[in-house]
């Protein structure tokens, strides 16, 4: 009688578990599998690799290294140019949102939504050639700003220098400013504004005490995204540069290349492996605030 | 102080499209006039127009990135649909992982992402350019797997499939004939996102040695700036007006009406 | 508390060629609560927010206890407001929202939360005044923002269709909930709504509106019972409307002849505008044969869907227990319960 029911017991189990894998995991699987070989397994792989020394045996020397001088300038650098391009575009890109959501109507949003989005996503290359046109040496803007008296080439300006990159970074960083704040925009309802007005608030008490402290969550937390945006941008520093502004993207490139030889072979992953990490600082907080006020917009 | 004055003219809105615009036309005008320069003349002219499309390289290379673009769009398609399809019809525990996962692209820099995929595929996967879609798809997921979920949510998902499984209709015509034509907003914004992405992708492409249209600017710009700067204005004209075309053509989804 | 009376005269409002307000009308006496009903776009709601001032009329006064503040921006107004929902602010504690009119009145911190609180209490919610209103239920968060339109002893409450996002149930309990605190307090209050039962069950007078225009303001009762128009009639309860001729000012009506109440110059082929409860359904023998269609049960009452030979559909609501024994399909006799009915041109 018992050994009946336990044989029968095992194929049930088994048949059970089948089901339930199917219902819960099989149609996961394609997924799973191609974003695991394709991207877990190379960021696993890389992390792993920057702990190994030339002869492939553990060490931290890697580290060490890449946060020494010229890979510490680097760093900085590129650090920097993050937080002044963020810094720059943020506020200006976040009042053109503003503005765009709340007094455009819907063909404008979207007509501007496609825009920002071809500028913060394939400019890269095109943008750096289209600066180096408008204000190289001989550009025409170059060439309108002189006539209007200010010679930008007077002093050490020039394209691929700190100053340079940070205005030809702003032209994908406020369109990407356009396109993430917007959603916070349009979850400020309209509801809040007129509430406040009926209790007694004038427009500056709306804004000190609803409106900003609604928006600014998201507000910094754009901010955050365009840090990182700015940190690893390469395809425009690659095109303007000339070596003469360390900034860690291309000093990985120029690893990954073979153009810069270093005695540590597996530098360049260490290189990475820091740059994931700040780039991790900044974007972790991001996703985690913009799934916080996501709550206000259900209900 | 005469700003103050100014902002009081002109309604805000205007004014903010007036600053917009001249940010991004100026530059961009700027630098077609510098890529209608015929320096040989001292006039303008298409010479360097002229000169891109009269080079083989140029419609190879279009050809190339074209293609390898859609196979980027069919395979976020193939994998996300059905992905997302099924993770909001089962409730499943393993969505708050899925969804998680879909964000982790955007924590980690490209050019990291670069390093390690040159040292962790074999060599049947380096060898063949057909890794670039697989390794666009994870490029664009954040954005691609966010607009389909938004496009799901927004709709009676179970209630649709249902009906239509009932009706008769097997999975496979189920999200092909009810499910995606109901999204199709989401579906089209998902494809130009996509699309848009992998045609100007640069620098895993040109880290991993691979040649794309975006890269052999570049290499052309070695040589013949003037050239490269021409096509630079096309790549970033053409994009423009064809994305602005298709998204004005395509009717809003009433959906997401505000009020 | 000092409530005010609010007149409303010849207010017209246009959003481009759409006439939300033709020359608008209304007066509200002190302490009352007068209930704006109409089919969606009939003005009702452009009506509440023209008052509020947070749109402006092209034309007319608002005028409050006989002081024009047709001028006077929004937030100088002193009106207090509920939203449809999701008006709270979601950055602020239950307490702080509610005590935000006060704030904004500069009214000291411990006295604006100890204001808050009875509110809250009055609305049996002063056990929640910490939380954030995200964590409310919508029935809730409704109580609340009525608390928070209350807090500031507002002159007049303006009500936009605060229980349409709500389930039936909370609902009922809610618009008891508010006539019960507007009456304590007394405020001269205007409630916006397109639900009929809703405007019936709490106001003194309901006003209809159609098209920018009101139609007909009166108590529910007479609403109901004498409709100034065929709109009205037909907007508020259900109507059935008999084909029927006039003649020497009387109507027939399922072979018996009763006064035709004219309004106008009605002649001719008329209808005559008959509510279901004055109509029985019956075995016994008269003249308007009629075929049953359908039998509702409503509990004390069932409702008969029954068809004439000439193919009108007629209504009849009969208390359940005389109507137990009528079954679809069955012939029957319709009879009027009235001797005399409204009438409308065809």
């Amino acid at each position: 009688m018992t050994s009946q029911v336990m044989e029968e017991g095992a194929p049930l189990r088994r048949r059970a578990f089948l089901a339930s894998f199917t219902k819960n995991f099989l149609p996961a699987v394609p997924f799973v599998l191609i974003f695991g070989f394709f991207f877990l397994f190379p960021i696993a792989r890389l992390i792993y690799v920057s702990f190994l020394s030339n002869d492939n045996n553990f060490t931290l020397s890697n580290f060490r290294t890449a946060i020494q001088e010229p890979y510490r300038t680097g760093f900085i650098n590129s650090i920097k140019i993050g937080v002044f391009s963020a810094a720059i575009a943020a506020f200006p890109g976040a009042l053109a949102a503003y503005f765009i959501e709340t007094r455009g109507n819907s063909k404008l949003r979207r007509t501007i939504a496609v825009m920002s989005g071809v500028l913060a996503n394939t400019g890269g290359v095109p943008l750096a050639f289209m600066f180096y046109a408008a204000l190289g040496i001989q550009g025409q803007l170059t060439k309108i700003l002189k006539y209007l008296g200010w010679d930008l080439y007077s002093g050490t300006f020039s394209l691929g220098s700190f100053v340079g990159l940070l205005i030809v970074y702003s032209y994908f960083q406020l369109p990407l400013m356009i396109i993430v704040f917007s959603p916070a925009i349009v979850s400020l309802r309209r509801e809040w504004s007129e509430a406040a007005r009926n209790l007694g608030a004038n427009q500056f008490n709306y804004w000190i005490r609803i409106g900003i402290p609604l928006l600014f969550p998201s507000f910094m937390a754009c901010s955050l995204l365009l840090f990182a945006s700015g940190f690893s941008a390469y395809a425009t520093a690659n095109a303007l540069t000339v070596g003469n502004l360390p900034l860690t993207p291309l000093q990985i490139g120029g690893l990954l290349d073979g153009n810069v030889s270093a005695a540590q072979l597996n530098l360049g992953k260490a290189l990475g492996v820091v740059m994931i990490v700040i780039s991790a600082c900044a974007v972790i907080p991001y996703l985690a605030i913009q799934r916080r006020s996501a709550k206000w917009q259900k209900r | 102080m005469a700003k103050a004055i100014r902002m009081k003219l002109l309604p805000p809105l205007a004014l903010t499209l007036l600053l917009l615009g001249l940010f991004v036309f100026v530059p961009m005008l700027s630098a077609f006039e510098y890529s209608i320069r015929t320096p040989a003349t001292g006039g303008y002219g298409w010479t360097h127009y002229h000169w891109a499309i009269s080079e083989e390289d140029f419609f190879h290379y279009i050809f190339r990135s074209t293609w390898l673009s859609g196979v980027t769009v069919l395979i976020t398609l193939l994998i996300l649909v059905p992905t997302l399809v099924w993770i909001h019809l089962s409730d499943s525990k393993i969505r708050g992982i899925i969804d998680g996962l879909s964000l982790l692209p955007l924590v980690i820099p490209v050019v990291a992402f670069a390093v390690g995929a040159q040292i962790s595929f074999p060599e049947f996967v380096q060898n063949t350019v057909l890794e670039l879609p697989f390794l666009y798809f994870v490029l664009a997921l954040p954005y691609a797997y966010r607009s389909l979920d938004i496009g799901l949510n927004s709709i009676p998902l179970k209630t649709l499939s249902e009906a239509a499984r009932s009706a008769g209709a097997n999975w496979l015509r189920t999200i092909i004939s009810v499910i995606i034509p109901v999204i199709r907003g989401s579906v089209m914004a998902t494809i130009a996102l996509t699309f848009a992405l992998s045609l100007g992708e640069y620098t895993l492409t040109v880290l991993l040695h691979w040649d794309t249209f975006p890269t052999w600017v570049t290499y052309v710009a070695q040589d013949n700036i003037l050239g490269a700067i021409a096509i630079s204005m096309m790549s970033l004209i053409i994009p423009f007006i064809i994305l602005t075309a298709v998204t004005l053509v395509i009717p809003e989804r009433n959906m997401q009406g505000r009020k | 508390m000092s409530s005010k009376s609010l007149s409303l005269r010849n207010i017209s409002k246009r959003f481009g060629t759409v006439n939300a307000l033709d020359n608008f009308n209304l007066e509200v006496g002190v302490g009352e609560l007068v209930a704006l009903l109409g089919p969606s776009g009939c003005g009702k709601t452009t009506a509440l927010r023209v008052v509020a001032g947070l749109e402006q009329q092209d034309n007319g006064l608002v005028m409050v206890s006989g002081k024009d503040i047709s001028d006077m921006p929004a937030h100088q107004r002193n009106m207090g407001m509920v939203f449809q929902a999701y008006s709270l602010f979601p950055n602020l504690t239950v307490e702080e929202n509610v005590a935000f009119g006060l704030h904004m009145r500069k009214v000291n911190k411990h006295l604006r939360l100890k204001k808050a609180r009875e509110l809250l209490e009055l609305v049996g919610l002063d056990s929640h005044n910490k939380r954030f209103t995200h964590q409310l239920s919508g029935g809730q968060q409704q109580r609340v923002a009525l608390a928070r339109a209350l807090a500031f002893e507002p002159e007049i409450l303006l009500l936009d269709e605060p229980l349409s996002a709500l389930d039936a149930q909370v609902r009922v309990n809610l618009r008891e909930e508010i006539r019960r605190l507007q009456l304590s307090l007394g405020t001269t209050t205007l409630f916006v709504t397109h639900d009929q039962e809703e405007a019936m069950a709490v106001s003194d007078r309901v006003g209809v509106m159609n098209h920018g225009v009101l139609e007909q303001i009166d108590s529910p009762d007479t609403l109901y019972n004498k409709p100034s128009s065929t709109f009205v009639a037909s907007f508020v309860g259900t109507m059935n409307r008999i084909p029927t001729q006039i003649s020497n000012g009387m109507v027939e009506i399922f072979g018996i002849k009763v006064v035709a109440l004219k309004r106008g110059q009605e002649s001719g082929n008329v209808y005559a505008l008959v509510r279901p409860e004055s109509i029985e359904v019956s075995r016994v023998a008269g003249a308007g044969h009629a075929k049953i269609i359908t039998r509702s049960f409503m509990g004390a009452s069932s409702l008969i869907i029954c068809q004439t030979p000439d193919g009108s559909v007629i209504q009849a609501l009969m208390p359940s227990h005389y109507s137990g024994d009528l079954h679809p399909g069955e012939e029957v006799n319709l009879h009027i319960t009235l001797n005399e009915v409204l009438v409308s041109n065809v």
